[in-house]
């Protein structure tokens, strides 16, 4: 009889010219956001590349490592970014590195360039959230309450069907029905980012498929939303009106709403204050360093060799400097932390409001899974700390001190033929390399909002179950 | 007839429980977008007014003329309650001094990036998005749906001439939808007014143009609805056509020309920029750094054979003019920078605007697009708000360089910080010859480049007026339709 019913379910919507139409749609949409996807990436990947190189290039020619300045490193592209791009064009991307004080990312894609963030970009997260939540409420607005209009539904219930298996028979049904031809174009766009050269990793197929296994979560929770609230009217004109009505605040207005709301309910310290305060530290210590540095003396026996005083001088200004460096150090850490655990409360609220909706719980899970979240500006930001470590020993190892990013010119007043230099070779730095956030990391992030999906599949089924239970199908 | 025509529409609509519920809805959300607006609006004065004065702040407390460092804040606008546009995305802030090039940084979504994950909402999110959907559902069962209810052919059986039947839907439609939707509007005003958001002239007007474009958006849509409902013959299926064209329109045509024309024209990134700029300042460095070594050999060769007492005579008396002629060296060199990095600049630019050209280019075969574009140019937010604040911080940056550099002369210090290694003397490190507070009473004052209703309404009529010729078009293809329409 289940069966039966699920047969019965699977026939009426793929052989329905609404079924032809709006897959049709669907798939057009799907493979063109995978292919402009993998296109998006390809770009990104030749920018990317195009400023690595330049950075290089810059430090050509240069004969002394004390003389490097404005080493920059990126946030490389990452092939899955590009499909679900959650906060990766909005966040900076490069980060000057001077061995020394804090890091910070600048120059974020939207703001390079304004004219994307105008319309933004198209992503699976967007495609997904809107199509495919509109496919579900389209095919079920009127599962229940649209043949009981027709009178098929006096119809069935004329013979011994059971109400359960009836209403979980529908539900199973539309769900296999549409998301199994969904797979199609999906799994097509699957073959087409290898085929534009996306360099996929193992690791990034598995996001992948749990990124498209959220979607159908996704699915389901508006398809029972809609069973349920046919359920719930005896006409399918007012159901259809109540769902759009839902979908219009439960993809654009709950989302957006709550996280503006929580701005405004969670205060936290301003950046400008930040950076007005540790300005203000690092002049009062550079003026305090000055004057010990007026009073620098070097020792009586080394007077009569240059090199030596030089070196005694870099010494004692290499003292100094960490010294600078340390207090700076302190007052920076109290500042972020303060402003982390501030923003970690302004990010439970949004978020914890936010989760109300389906469409946010969606967009939270698959931006977790691919590594786009909140969390990638932190994580990149602890990458570029910890390479800037790398880079000051490096740097030590070169030239015995920090500079800490400050200009050095040495002149020689004294005559006598200046060595010829051999120019440095840049490509002795040592690379950075990003890793994303793993995914065991982001699979526990991801799981709250996993489990809010199924959340809202089972609320939703439970209420459809129970409405449908006591629904009158005359 | 006419004017029974239009009432019978008008009645239908506004008695129908349809209009009440997205009347509820686009009221509330029209409500919400302006109030959320102005509560941005609000903590964003505060912040960039706590944020002025902190600088001004720091200006007093620095000590020397040589590395002042201004900041200049961009100024929020109240048009960006209702059309927020690249605002949160573009920087917020550039450094003013002799050595940084003005570059916008630290925008709104790059340091609170929460607000970045589901963006944000304002009036013009909704006419564009929640409003157009809605003018579909009302109009996408025009004339197919009275036919299947039967009464096309009951109207018909009348002497009612089909011209005036399909414009009193349209009419009638129109009153009843725009109508009411101009009630929240309105609402929406007096709460700019309520909570005393300054608004001068200019921004009224281009408060009604927004209005009027977005009138004109709504009214597409309606006539659009109508057409597709005159090419079909059965509402549900008609409106799957709208939807999908909807989904077209408002969601895939605007983003997708955009990335389209980021395929066809690259644009070098600030990153690849900066490397340049970086790779050619460091050779004007060295360079001069060779010259001045020159230079400080010429010198001493020119006390060669003196006696210690002569040479102390000599420096002292030639050391001011040797520092000045060192300073208009290194002055020059900047220059050179300067001028390298504008022309870097300015390629830059070109790429972005022939790139920016062809992406609005195929975006705007979405009236969604063309509305928006309309809005963004009305309400300054628009793509070019970066580019006139950077050239508006760009000359400032000149008349303040030259007001520091004038100051730091007539205070005498040398600038810089010279340390020297004398196999004589030792190290000698030259301290600040300016100590204590600068007084910056008459320091030149930033202007905020002015975005009048002049500037803004010349770009915007490319896009009005392709949103009047789309409207017209569906208009006149509905019309065109319906007058061979089979109302059986």
């Amino acid at each position: 009889m289940f069966k039966l019913i699920i047969e019965k379910e699977l026939r009426e919507i793929i052989g329905s010219t609404k079924f032809a139409l709006t897959f049709g749609v669907c798939a057009v949409l799907i493979l063109l956001t995978f292919y402009v996807g993998g296109r998006n990436y390809q770009v990104s990947h030749k920018q990317y590349e195009a400023a690595v190189a330049e950075n290089l290039r810059q430090m050509e020619g240069l004969t002394d490592w004390m003389m490097l300045r404005n080493h920059r490193i990126f946030l490389p592209p990452q092939p899955l970014a590009a499909l679900v791009t959650g906060v990766s064009n909005d966040i900076g991307r490069n980060v000057e590195v001077r061995g020394r004080g804090e890091v910070g990312a600048e120059d974020s894609r939207y703001g390079d360039d304004p004219i994307f963030a105008v319309f933004r970009f198209l992503d699976l997260d967007f495609v997904f959230q809107i199509v495919l939540s509109l496919f579900a409420i389209l095919f079920a607005y009127d599962a229940i309450n649209g043949e009981k209009e027709r009178g098929t539904l006096r119809l069935s219930f004329a013979n011994a069907v059971p109400r359960d298996k009836y209403i979980l028979g529908k539900i199973t049904g539309a769900f296999l029905a549409l998301a199994i031809p969904l797979l199609i174009p999906i799994l097509l766009g699957c073959i087409i980012l290898p085929l534009l050269g996306v360099p996929m990793a193992g690791d990034d197929w598995t996001r992948l498929a749990l990124v498209i296994l959220t979607g159908f979560l996704y699915l389901g929770a508006f398809l029972t939303l809609s069973v349920f609230i046919s359920a719930l009217t005896q006409r399918s004109s007012s159901s259809f009106l109540l769902l759009l009505v839902v979908w219009i605040f439960a993809v654009l207005i709950v989302p957006r709403t709550s996280v503006l709301l929580a701005g405004r309910a969670v205060k936290v310290p301003s950046l400008d204050e930040h950076a007005s305060q540790r300005a203000r530290l690092a002049a009062q210590l550079w003026q305090e360093d000055r004057s010990k540095m007026a009073e620098f003396k070097p020792a009586e026996d080394i007077r009569e060799n240059p090199e030596k005083m030089m070196n005694e001088f870099n010494t004692f200004m290499q003292k100094l400097g960490d010294e600078r460096e340390q207090k700076m150090q302190a007052l920076s850490t109290r500042l972020n932390e303060e402003r982390r655990n501030r923003e970690a409360v302004r990010e439970r609220v949004a978020f914890g409001l936010a989760r109300i909706s389906p469409a946010a719980a969606f967009s939270l899970a698959t931006t977790n899974l691919v590594g786009t979240s909140l969390d990638l500006k932190q994580h990149y930001r602890n990458a570029a700390t910890d390479y800037q470590q790398t880079y000051a020993k490096f740097m030590k190892e070169k030239t015995g001190m920090l500079l800490g990013g400050f200009r050095v010119m040495a002149f020689r007043h004294t005559d006598g033929p200046e060595a010829k230099k051999e120019p440095i070779n840049p490509r002795e730095i040592p690379p950075f390399v990003y890793a994303a956030i793993p995914l065991k990391d982001v699979f526990g992030a991801a799981l709250v909002d996993l489990g809010v999906l199924a959340l809202f599949n089972l609320i939703f089924f439970v209420g459809a179950y129970a409405a449908f239970w006591r629904y009158d199908v005359r | 007839m006419l004017g029974i025509l239009i009432q019978k529409e008008l009645k239908s609509i506004l008695l129908s429980p349809k209009f009440v519920a997205t009347f509820a809805t686009c009221a509330l959300l029209i409500l919400l977008s302006v109030f959320v607006g102005i509560q941005e609006y609000h903590a964003a004065v505060k912040q960039y007014d706590a944020a002025v004065q902190l600088v001004e702040q720091d200006l007093r407390e620095a000590s020397s003329w040589m590395g002042l460092n201004n900041k200049i804040y961009r100024r929020p606008d109240p048009m960006q309650i209702f059309v927020s546009g690249v605002n949160n995305d573009i920087g917020r802030l550039s450094s003013v001094n002799t050595f940084d090039t003005i570059k916008l940084r630290s925008s709104i979504y790059s340091t609170d990036t929460i607000f970045a994950v589901f963006r944000y909402i304002d009036f013009v999110f909704i006419v564009q998005v929640v409003l157009s959907l809605f003018a579909i559902l009302f109009t996408y069962d025009a004339v197919n749906g009275e036919r299947e209810a039967g009464t096309l052919q009951l109207t018909f059986s009348n002497a009612v001439p089909r011209a005036q039947y399909i414009l009193a839907k349209f009419i009638g439609s129109w009153l009843g939808l725009v109508i009411p939707l101009l009630i929240p509007v309105m609402l929406g005003l007096l709460l700019v007014l309520f909570y005393r958001v300054p608004f001068a002239g200019g921004h009224w007007a281009q408060l009604s143009t927004l209005l009027g474009a977005s009138i004109l958006f709504f009214t597409f849509f309606m006539a659009f609805g109508i057409l597709v409902s005159t090419l079909t013959r059965q509402s549900a299926v008609s409106f799957l056509v709208s939807l999908v064209a909807w989904i077209a329109f408002v969601l895939i045509i605007p983003r997708a020309g955009v990335m389209a024309a980021s395929q066809f024209v690259s644009v070098p990134t600030v990153a690849e920029i900066e490397g340049k700029q970086d790779g050619f300042e460091k050779s004007q460095w060295e360079k001069h750094r060779e010259d001045i070594q020159k230079k400080w050999r010429e010198r001493e060769a020119a006390m060669q054979g003196m006696s210690e007492k002569e040479r102390e005579a000599y420096r002292d008396e030639h050391e001011w003019e040797w520092l000045e002629q060192d300073d208009k060296d290194r002055k020059q060199m900047q220059k050179d920078i300067n001028a390298f990095t504008q022309q870097l600049q300015e390629e830059a630019r070109n790429r972005k605007a022939e790139q920016q050209r062809l992406a609005f280019t195929l975006s705007r075969f979405s009236p969604a697009s063309a509305y928006q574009l309309a809005a963004l140019n009305l309400a300054g937010t628009d793509a070019g708000l970066k580019t006139r604040y950077e050239d508006a911080t760009q000359s400032y940056r000149t008349a303040f360089n030259e007001y520091a550099d004038k100051k730091q002369k007539a205070s005498g210090g040398a600038g810089g910080f010279r340390i020297e290694i004398n196999s004589n003397t030792g190290i000698k490190i030259g301290n600040d010859r300016d100590k204590g507070t600068l007084d910056l009473s008459d320091m030149p004052k930033f202007t905020p480049p002015e975005h009048t209703y002049a500037a803004a309404i010349a770009p915007t009529l490319v896009d009005l007026g392709l949103l009047g010729l789309f409207t017209l078009a569906a208009f006149a293809g509905a019309f065109v339709r319906f007058l061979r329409y089979d109302v059986r």
